[in-house]
């Protein structure tokens, strides 16, 4: 491939970087056209890979692969594959809606932009190399710029949200290092590339104990339980944009970590400690969905949610089936981008009323029909009601789940139930019932606004409707990987 | 009898028949709202559409011997293969017209009952979505296609009950009713999971042919009986029958459709579907027969003492429906479809009369309604007498009819305790219905009791703008979908044979037909029409109910069996007080906590270290000095 | 009596007893006298070296020579920062030197 598509869908946001940070400090305007454009080159070059990809070939596309530093073996290594892809597209759909979004922020917005920016260049990085110092890197380059972008742009208990959420995910990462180095120095091959040390093959020792670590390393940004308490206090502390990206692709990185380090290098150990991550799965399904029952403020809901979605994920990885994983990857996909939608449509709801305890809400319906609209099909979605897009993953992941595990399978389809109850609270005593008298003068979304939930909206509802469109690129991705785990 | 494909007409016919309400939907939700009147006539003609198909392949097929089947690959994941298409049977084409009949009935019916509602036009979507959802359930080809339409008529059901949200108690009912068949729905999908991973092949036909041979009798009772659970919650069978009296908050013509004639018919018809599934399983059969028993007679007991004119059809209609399962649970496929053709008439209609009531009157209270002269309206008085007596069972229309097969098949069964409960279900249904049908026509002037403020605040608001300017475009809007239902009502009986032949594949067994059997159903319906007569008809009758002298019992029905208190109490309790609050605690306190103390533990480290730093001089040289002599040491003992 | 582990011996001694002093003495001057004492007993360890070991009488004497010199210098300035801390501090007690603490 000529282009070097990968590059440039990574390197627009660290082009915007540069930009902005060449811009007058009170140029507001042109900080936020300028992320929107590096976002819109970015979406856009996302869309052509994604309709560009052969599906019917498969494997690793767009390959752009050279060495680095050869006396450690490190190469620029970025490539995409059905499990990478639709990942990939998510990260560009949440963050030009994020942008968007973010549309008003009038305070020190060069700076913002600039952090979001970075931390989305870092995200593309994960999700598309496949040379493990690189992944690293681009791990830790997300991960860092979280802190000032809650601790500054936040609100409830910002310093305390963002201290811990940077250091337990820091934390993660300080048991990944050593996981990388240590499949580094067993394989043999003295390559960071990862699929030179797939094909050389690890011993099932080191697979053991070096599976441990990636699980646990990334687990921990996958919101795997017990390990996730930093996601819903992070979520409310954080704005809107920081939210939608960080509930709707950081905690993506994190499966994403453990499926492609963890299950790739070490599919014995995957088999040797899957009963352990599937039980871990399940009770963060359930404990995530009865945690967001007793919750007054609407992003902790949110957050106890994600919780709950992503136990989803892990289960679905633990099986280790082909239905199983694609159910998780897709529901990687589907959950980002509901949860960006529902964050999204808080974040309006918040700055118009600058409030979002529920109790002191409710009857926003008639006084913000379009917000309204948002919030409940994010909702409907979150509950798994068909033509939606996380009906289709939570379908693979039950069936496959409960084929390896009975037992976690009735606990996790349990979960059903509680989550249609708790959902069906929160939009009840949100948006229904009488109209809203302290707010009743509150602005809805104004039309440009609407745009950006509309396209999140509507993805949700084009991937319900036409699940192929995504599982069949999925499947590519996943088939070669599952033969390793028979 | 294996299938046959689809020639193309019948193919695009019955797309279109699936598709176009969904089309429907998308533009008056997205699009048209502001447009009244042109959501409306979108609405309409993309249910008028599905009807005519209906009816022109009931027609077109009367005499078919084989199913058509049309599908296509929708999804595949593993060895999960989701497939969207039809199976055209004679059972499916009987649902579909009975479906797209009543949708099209009650969409006209809503053109005056709905009439100046701010939210007609989104009211009108959902219908369209819940018919779209319908026809998808009825006609689907595979159970996975029939459970995820399942999921969605679930979702139009609660966004209609919901729809007047700005009322707490509609809202909350909505959430009931979705949560309470989301609970029956999980046995539903776990049944599903069973026989997906134990028989591969999800096709309806496929499941009727093969799951008796390939399964072993305990998983077949265990897949029967788990996907029966849907159909406790879906058609408000015991222990899950609350959520549809809570229903009624929604406009009455959503009650006449969803939670009367089709979508609580889902679950019977889900049963009937599989029947020959179900039939090679006894366990499961007898177990559909028990549970339709309990619910038969606990819901028309509830039913004897409500006030509320909705509340009463509801409960009639739980009965009604436990009484379609004990007839399949009996062992007669045709009982149960039977009852659940004219089941859908007659109380469909009754509900759409008690909307006019309801409309006119701005209240549900049937006993305030007669004393304000319901009975002044001529035509809503007329047919809802005609339902009623269907529904009692009275001969020649058509309820009397499709009850005798369903005596007829409790007569076979070994233990007469069936017959028995059979024929007391008889007897307090034609009471309850009478009940309310004497009170409507004789109206006590003195001795009747105070009228509840069981109205409705919105279905008041409604009647209140109705009587500024009730047009009589509305009201005969209303009437027209009265009368044709009544038409239905009585016509239906003399096509039983028809239906049996067209059902069975021009081959019907042969009905058991007991003369005295025939005597004992018809005479408990009759006691039941005296003795409501006796306390509601007569002159001289206080319009109480010989329960009102049994305050206990009183309280016990009226309060549903206590149930809902249950109900209440566990998830008050067990869900919100034990799991939430203990697994909130756990979060704060001992995962946090564990996360919080070990930060504690480092800085606390820290501090301890710091006193390694305490400035003195000769700490530092005494350290240093020790670790040169343990250096020191090293090298000599090395 | 008369051989090498003896005065290496004493040395030893004379050293730990510097080392004791040195960590042991509030007063600035008696550190300094310690540190003294284990330079001093440095300078036996090179004697005896010198007079048991070593092929050039000479070697032990001249480092013993510089080992004095030394001492005297470091004395020196030992003794010009302890007056310049006396000065701030308007004491020789160690345990007043407090400002580094951590």
């Amino acid at each position: 491939m000529d282009f070097p598509f990968l590059s440039a869908i990574m390197l627009a946001p660290g082009a915007g970087v540069l930009v902005i940070l060449f811009l007058p400090p009170e140029s507001n305007r042109a900080v936020r056209w300028v992320s929107l454009i590096s976002a819109g080159i970015s979406l856009a070059l996302t869309l052509y890979i994604f309709i560009a990809y052969d599906a019917a070939a498969g494997g690793l596309q767009f390959v752009e692969r050279s060495l680095w530093v050869k006396s450690l073996g490190i190469y620029y290594f970025l490539a995409v594959d059905g499990i990478s892809l639709p990942l990939v597209l998510l990260t560009s759909i949440v963050f030009f809606t994020g942008v968007w979004t973010m549309w008003d922020l009038k305070d020190r917005g060069k700076e913002f932009f600039a952090l979001m920016l970075l931390m989305v260049l870092g995200v593309y990085g994960v999700f598309m190399a496949l040379d493990l110092f690189f992944l690293f890197v681009f791990y830790d380059v997300s991960l860092f710029p979280m802190y000032p972008l809650i601790a500054i742009w936040g609100s409830t208990r910002k310093e305390y949200g963002a201290l811990k959420l940077t250091l337990y995910l820091l934390a993660g990462s300080a048991l990944v290092l050593p996981g990388i180095l240590y499949v580094y120095f067993q394989s043999g091959v003295f390559s960071f590339d990862l699929f030179e040390i797939a094909r050389a093959g690890l011993p099932p020792a080191v697979q053991s104990f070096g599976f441990l670590l990636f699980l646990f390393g990334f687990g921990v940004l996958a919101g795997l339980w017990p390990f996730h308490t930093w996601s819903p206090v992070g979520h409310v502390a954080a704005p809107t944009a920081v939210s939608m990206i960080h509930a709707g692709v950081l905690m993506k990185l994190g499966a994403y970590g453990v499926l492609r380090v963890g299950m790739t290098l070490c599919p014995q150990g995957l088999m040797e400690w899957s009963p352990l991550m599937a039980t871990l799965a399940t009770v963060g399904i359930v404990y995530g969905a009865f945690v967001g029952l007793a919750q007054t403020d609407l992003k902790y809901v949110i957050g106890y949610s994600s919780v709950s979605h992503m136990g989803l994920v892990s289960l679905g990885l633990a099986t280790g089936t082909l239905g199983g994983v694609d159910g998780a990857v897709f529901q990687m996909f589907a959950h980002g981008v509901m949860t960006a939608l529902f964050f999204s449509t808080v974040g309006h709801i918040y700055g118009q009323t600058h409030t979002k305890l529920i109790p002191e809400l409710g009857g926003m319906a008639k006084v913000m029909p379009r917000a309204s609209f948002f919030f409940i099909l994010a909702a409907l979605a979150g509950i798994g009601v068909p033509c939606l897009a996380s009906f289709w993953a939570e379908l693979l992941v039950f069936i496959n789940g409960f084929q390896v595990y009975p037992l976690l399978g009735i606990a996790a389809v349990l979960g059903l139930v509680v989550s249609a109850l708790f959902m069906l609270r929160v939009v009840q005593r949100t948006f229904y019932g009488e109209k809203n008298q302290k707010f009743a003068a509150t602005p809805d979304m104004s039309l440009v606004m609407v745009l950006p939930r509309a396209m999140l909206a509507g993805t949700i509802l084009l991937f319900g409707l036409l699940p192929r469109l995504m599982l069949d690129t999925i499947q590519t991705g996943v088939a070669p990987l599952v033969e390793l785990f028979k | 009898m294996s299938p046959i494909a689809a020639d193309t007409t019948t193919t695009w016919l019955t797309l279109s028949a699936m598709v176009l309400p969904f089309a429907a939907f998308l533009i008056i939700f997205f699009l048209s709202r502001p447009r009244v009147a042109i959501s409306l006539a979108v609405s309409l003609i993309c249910s008028a559409i599905p009807l005519l198909v209906a009816w022109w392949l009931l027609l077109h097929n009367h005499g078919m011997r084989a199913p058509m089947v049309f599908q296509v690959l929708w999804m595949t994941g593993g060895q999960v293969a989701v497939t969207f298409g039809f199976l055209l049977d004679p059972l499916s084409l009987v649902m579909l017209v009975i479906v797209t009949s009543i949708s099209f009935l009650v969409q006209v019916y809503s053109l005056g009952y709905m009439a100046g509602d701010p939210g007609m036009a989104k009211y009108y979507s959902f219908l369209s979505l819940f018919a779209w959802s319908m026809i998808g359930l009825v006609v689907a080809s595979n159970l996975m296609q029939l459970y995820i339409f399942w999921e969605l008529v679930g979702l139009s059901s609660y966004l209609l009950i919901g729809f007047w949200h700005h009322k707490f108690s509609a809202s909350q009912a909505g959430k009931k009713a979705f949560v309470m068949t989301r609970l029956g729905d999980l046995g539903f999908f776990l049944g599903i999971i069973v026989l997906l991973l134990n028989l591969g092949d999800l096709s309806i036909i496929g499941l009727n042919s093969q799951a008796a041979a390939k399964l072993s009798p305990a998983l077949l009772t265990t897949s029967a009986v788990l996907v029966f659970c849907g159909v406790v919650g879906k058609s408000a069978q015991f222990p899950l029958l609350t959520w549809l009296p809570d229903a009624m908050e929604g406009p009455t013509p959503v009650s006449a459709l969803l939670h009367s004639a089709t979508m609580v018919a889902a679950g019977v018809y889900l049963v009937s579907r599989l029947y020959p599934m179900y039939s090679a399983s006894p366990d499961a059969l007898a177990v559909i027969l028990a549970i339709g028993t309990i619910t038969m007679l606990l819901a028309s007991t509830m039913a004897m003492v409500a006030r509320d004119i909705k509340q009463v059809w509801a409960y009639s209609t739980v009965s009604q429906l436990g009484f379609m399962l004990m007839g399949l649970g009996a062992g007669s496929y045709f009982a149960g479809v039977f009852h659940l053709t004219t089941h859908a008439a007659f109380k469909a209609l009754l509900f759409l009369c008690s909307g006019v009531f309801i409309h006119h009157f701005a209240t549900n209270d049937f006993f305030a309604m007669s004393k304000m002269g319901a009975r002044s309206l001529r035509i809503p008085m007329v047919c809802i007498t005609i339902a009623g007596a269907a529904l009692a069972g009275i001969f020649p229309l058509a309820g009397f009819f499709s009850k005798e097969t369903i005596m007829g098949a409790l007569a076979e069964l070994d233990q007469g305790v069936w017959l028995w409960a059979g024929l007391l279900g008889a007897f307090l249904t034609a009471y309850y219905s009478f009940r309310l049908l004497f009170v409507m026509w004789l109206p006590k002037e003195s001795h009747a009791p105070q009228a509840e403020a069981s109205a409705d605040a919105k279905d008041q608001a409604h009647a209140a703008h109705d009587e500024h300017g009730h047009s009589s475009g509305g009201y005969w809007a209303m009437a027209s979908a009265l009368i044709v239902l009544a038409c239905f009502t009585i016509a239906l009986g003399l096509f039983d044979k028809k239906l049996i032949d067209f059902l069975h594949w021009g081959s019907p067994p042969s009905l058991p037909h007991h003369t005295w059997l025939l005597v004992t159903a018809v005479a408990a319906v009759l006691i039941g029409v005296a003795l409501a007569w006796l306390e509601f008809g007569r002159k001289a009758s206080a319009q109480q109910g010989f329960l009102s002298r049994l305050p206990a019992l009183e309280t016990l029905f009226a309060q549903r069996w206590y149930l809902d208190a249950l109900y209440r109490r566990l998830t008050d309790y067990v869900v919100y007080g034990v799991f939430s609050r203990l697994f909130t605690m756990n979060d704060r306190r001992v995962v946090d906590g564990a996360i919080d103390g070990v930060c504690r533990g480092t800085v606390g480290t820290g501090w301890l270290l710091s006193f390694l730093q305490s400035g003195l001089l000769q700490y530092n040289l005494f350290i240093m000095v020790l670790i040169i002599a343990m250096i020191g040491l090293y090298f000599l003992l090395l | 009596m008369d051989s090498l582990n003896t005065y290496l011996f004493i040395a030893l001694l004379l050293f730990c007893l510097g080392l004791f002093g040195l960590l042991q003495r509030r007063s600035l001057i008696g550190m300094l006298i310690s540190v003294e004492l284990m330079l001093n007993a440095a300078n036996i360890n090179f004697l005896a070296f010198n007079r048991f070991l070593s092929p050039d009488p000479a070697t032990g004497q001249i480092m013993a020579l510089f080992v004095m010199g030394i001492a005297a210098a470091e004395a020196a300035i030992a003794l010009s920062l302890i007056l310049a801390l006396f000065r701030r501090m308007r004491s020789i007690d160690i345990e007043k030197a407090r400002e580094l603490k951590g």
